[in-house]
C-alpha cells in the first residue's frame, strides 16, 4: 500500500480511549492525512456539522453513545465520506447492521494500524 | 325278647343323642361323625318301631296259640304297660333328638336317592330362608345356584351308578342359594345312610359368610398393600431390629441392582458406601439404647451403593413399626440421581450465563485498553532505532498483548459462544481443510492427520465446527508431543454423524478425566484450559455430544456426534 493514497485526506477520528485515538492520529498524520480528533458523540456531531470529512474512524462505544444512531447521523451529514468502525466487542449482529448502514470496515480491537490505513484508501 | 329289643333301641338312641351333642359342640367334627350322628336317630327310631311291631304281632300269634287267657291277659296288660312306657320313652327320646337337631346352629338336610328333601332342620331354615314345609319333598337343587342347580341331579345319578364320591364323606366349601335368590358360601359335609334299604344322604351345612367376607377383606387388603409396595416407584426396604433385610420391593431392586432373593437376610449396610457401611450397626445399636431419633421419622439425603459398587444420591425416609412385638424399620428410598443431575446442569447453566455476562463486560474493559496500549507501543517502537534493544522490547510487549487478547477471545468464545449460523456441512471436507490449517503450524509439522470414512452432511455452523476440530486436533497433537499420526474416523450412527479423533499419546489419567471439560483446568504448562470446554459448548450448541475414551491399548479417542441434516 502506498501512503500517498491517504495524502491530504481529511479524517475525523471518534474515540474516547486516548491511547487508541493518539495511535490512530499519529498513524494517519504520518501518512499525510489531516486528522480531527474527538472523544465523544457530541464532539463528532459538532465536527461533522462544521467541517467536511473524506473519512470517519468511529468507535462503537462512546461515553454518550452505545448504538448505531451516531453512525446514521454522521452518514446523513457526510454523505460522501468513507466510514470505518471499531469495537472491543462488536457482536456479529452489530457488525452486520453497521455494514448495512454503509460502514466499509468494522475492526475488532485490537487491530493493526496498517489494516486501518488500507481500509481508508478509496477504491479506484 | 321285648326287653332286649327295647334295650338295644334305647342304647342306640342314647348313642345318637350323644353324637348329636358332639356335633353341636364341635361343628368342625369330621363328616363321618356327622353321618353317624344324622343316620343314627332315624335308623334307631325306625328299628325300634319295627322291632315293636314285629314283637307285638309275634305276641298275638302266641296268644292265639296258647289259649291260656288268664295268663295271657296278665301278660298282655303287663306288656301293654311296658309298650306304653317304651313308647313314652321313645317319644321323649324322639323329641330330644328333634330338639337337638332343631337347636343345632348348623343346617341339617336329609335327601333321598332322587335328591328330594326328606328332612330340613331349623338351622337349614335359618340358612336358606325357607320353612321346612316349603322344601320337603322338593329337589334339593333348589338350594343351589347355577350351575350346581342344573348339575346336581347328574352328580347324584353318577354317584349312585359309579360310587365315585366327590363330596360324600369328604366335605367342602360350596355355594348355597337362599330363598331370596342371594348366594352364600357354606361348608357342606355329606354322609350316606341306608334306611329300610333306601339310600339317603344327610348334609350338614355350616355358614361361612362371615368367615369368607373376612378372608376376602384380608385378602383384598393384603393384595392392595402388596400391589402398592410392588408397584411403588420408590424403593421400599424393610429391616428387622438387627438391620437385616426382610423385604425389598422391585423398585429397590432396580435402584440397587440386587434381587430381593440376594439381599433378604443380609445386613442393610450392603446398600451403603463407606463410612455408613461400617457405622450403620452402631447407629442401630445407639438407637435401641437411647431412642434418640437421628433419621427415623425425619428422612434425609443419603448415598446409596449399587451392587456394581457405584454410588447414587437418594432421599431416605425411615419409619419404625412394631409387629408381633418386634421392632422393624421401613425405609422409603427416592432416587435423586436425575434431580441431582438436573440441579448440577442448572447450576452449570446459571454459572455459564453469569460468566458470559462477565466475560462480555470484561472483554470490552480489557480489550479496549489493550488496543490502546498495543497501538501506542507500536508507534513508539517504530520511532526507536530498528535494531535497538528497546525496539525489540516493544515488540515483546505487543506479542504479550496479543496473547492476552487471544485469552480474552477464547474466554468469550467459551463463555458467550455465538448462536450457530447453520448450513449443510460435509464433515469430511471440513475436517480435511481444518487439518491442512494445522499442518501450516510449524510447531505441529511432525503430525500427520489421516482422515477416513464419511458421513451424511450435518446442519452446522462451519466456522464454529472448525473451532471444535482445531481444538481437538491441537489437543491430540500436543498429547503426541507434536510427532506421529492423528487418525480421524468419520462415520454415522443412526441419525448422528460421528467424528472420532484418535491420538497415540499417553492417554488421560483416570483421576484427571472427570475434570477435562472444566474451564481453565489444564495439565499443560501453557494453555488456557478452554480448548475442550469450548469444544463441548460448541458441540452442545449444535445439539451434539462429545465423549472421551482412553482405550486400554493406549491413546485417547475424542468422539463428536452431531445430528445429520
Amino acid at each position: 500500500m502506498d501512503s500517498a493514497d491517504l495524502k491530504s485526506l481529511h479524517v475525523l477520528v471518534v474515540e474516547d480511549e486516548v491511547l487508541i485515538r493518539w495511535s490512530i492520529a499519529e498513524t494517519l498524520n504520518s501518512a499525510g492525512c489531516v486528522v480531527t480528533e474527538v472523544a465523544d458523540a457530541a464532539g463528532a456531531l459538532y465536527a461533522a456539522a462544521t467541517e467536511d470529512f473524506d473519512a470517519v474512524v468511529l468507535d462503537y462505544r462512546l461515553p454518550d453513545s452505545n448504538d448505531l444512531k451516531l453512525l446514521e447521523a454522521l452518514r446523513d451529514r457526510l454523505p460522501g465520506s468513507t466510514i470505518v468502525m471499531m469495537s472491543a466487542h462488536g457482536t456479529p449482529e452489530i457488525v452486520r447492521q453497521a455494514k448495512a448502514l454503509g460502514v466499509r470496515e468494522f475492526f475488532d480491537k485490537p487491530f493493526e494500524m496498517e489494516a486501518l490505513k488500507a481500509s481508508l484508501i478509496c477504491p479506484a | 325278647m321285648a326287653i332286649l329289643a327295647m334295650a338295644s333301641a334305647i342304647t342306640v338312641t342314647i348313642a345318637s343323642v350323644m353324637v348329636y351333642r358332639a356335633i353341636d359342640l364341635d361343628s368342625n367334627a369330621s363328616s363321618q361323625l356327622h353321618v353317624v350322628g344324622n343316620i343314627l336317630p332315624v335308623v334307631a327310631l325306625a328299628n325300634i318301631i319295627t322291632v315293636l311291631v314285629i314283637w307285638r304281632l309275634a305276641a298275638a300269634d302266641s296268644r292265639r296259640q296258647r289259649e291260656s287267657t288268664g295268663a295271657l291277659q296278665a301278660d298282655k296288660i303287663n306288656l301293654e304297660r311296658q309298650i306304653a312306657a317304651s313308647a313314652s320313652d321313645l317319644r321323649d327320646s324322639d323329641e330330644r333328638l328333634r330338639s337337638v337337631i332343631d337347636s343345632a346352629v348348623d343346617g341339617i338336610i336329609v335327601i333321598d336317592h332322587k335328591g328330594h328333601i326328606d328332612a330340613f332342620n331349623r338351622g337349614a331354615e335359618r340358612l336358606f330362608g325357607y320353612p321346612a314345609s316349603e322344601v320337603l319333598g322338593r329337589n334339593v337343587n333348589m338350594l343351589m345356584p347355577s350351575p350346581y342347580h342344573e348339575e346336581h341331579d347328574g352328580y347324584l345319578a353318577r354317584y349312585l351308578a359309579t360310587g365315585a364320591a366327590h363330596i360324600i364323606g369328604i366335605g367342602r366349601e360350596v355355594i348355597g342359594r337362599r330363598r331370596d335368590g342371594t348366594s352364600f358360601p357354606l361348608h357342606l359335609s355329606v354322609g350316606e345312610m341306608a334306611v329300610g334299604g333306601e339310600r339317603k344322604f344327610t348334609g350338614v351345612l355350616h355358614d361361612l359368610s362371615s368367615r369368607v367376607s373376612l378372608e376376602k377383606q384380608l385378602r383384598s387388603s393384603e393384595a392392595r398393600w402388596r400391589a402398592i409396595v410392588e408397584s411403588a416407584v420408590d424403593g421400599i426396604v424393610v429391616i428387622d431390629g438387627h438391620g437385616r433385610i426382610e423385604a425389598f420391593n422391585p423398585a429397590a431392586e432396580r435402584l440397587f441392582g440386587y434381587s430381593e432373593r440376594e439381599v433378604r437376610g443380609s445386613n442393610v449396610n450392603v446398600l451403603m458406601p463407606t463410612p455408613y457401611h461400617e457405622e450403620h450397626d452402631h447407629y442401630l445399636a445407639r438407637y435401641h439404647a437411647t431412642h434418640v431419633k437421628k433419621i427415623i421419622g425425619i428422612g434425609r439425603e443419603v448415598t446409596g451403593r449399587r451392587k456394581d459398587g457405584s454410588t447414587f444420591p437418594l432421599q431416605l425416609s425411615v419409619a419404625e413399626m412394631v409387629l408381633d412385638g418386634e421392632t422393624r424399620f421401613t425405609g422409603i428410598l427416592h432416587d435423586l440421581t436425575e434431580r441431582t443431575r438436573i440441579e448440577a446442569q442448572l447450576r452449570e447453566q446459571t454459572a455459564l450465563a453469569r460468566l458470559g455476562e462477565m466475560a462480555a463486560v470484561l472483554a470490552h474493559e480489557v480489550k479496549n485498553p489493550l488496543a490502546g496500549i498495543r497501538g501506542a507501543i507500536q508507534i513508539i517502537g517504530g520511532r526507536l532505532p530498528k535494531d535497538s534493544k528497546d525496539a525489540q522490547i516493544t515488540q515483546e510487549i505487543v506479542s504479550r498483548i496479543d496473547a492476552l487478547n487471544v485469552l480474552m477471545k477464547d474466554l468469550l468464545m467459551f463463555a458467550r459462544p455465538p448462536q450457530p449460523k447453520t448450513s449443510k456441512v460435509e464433515l469430511n471436507e471440513l475436517v480435511r481443510s481444518t487439518a491442512d490449517l494445522l499442518s501450516a503450524d510449524p510447531a505441529l509439522k511432525g503430525i500427520r492427520v489421516e482422515v477416513e470414512g464419511s458421513a451424511p452432511a450435518v446442519l452446522a455452523d462451519p466456522d464454529l465446527l472448525k473451532i471444535v476440530f482445531v481444538n481437538l486436533l491441537v489437543n491430540g497433537a500436543h498429547a503426541m508431543q507434536g510427532e506421529g499420526i492423528l487418525r480421524v474416523g468419520i462415520g454415522s450412527q443412526g441419525h448422528a454423524a460421528e467424528v472420532a479423533f484418535r491420538d497415540s499419546g499417553p492417554g488421560i489419567p483416570e483421576n484427571v478425566r472427570p475434570r477435562i471439560f472444566t474451564p481453565f483446568f489444564t495439565t499443560k504448562s501453557r494453555g488456557s484450559g478452554l480448548g475442550l470446554p469450548t469444544a463441548k459448548r460448541l458441540v452442545e450448541a449444535h445439539h451434539g455430544t462429545i465423549d472421551i475414551e482412553c482405550p486400554p491399548a493406549g491413546g485417547t479417542t475424542v468422539r463428536v456426534q452431531l445430528p445429520t441434516a
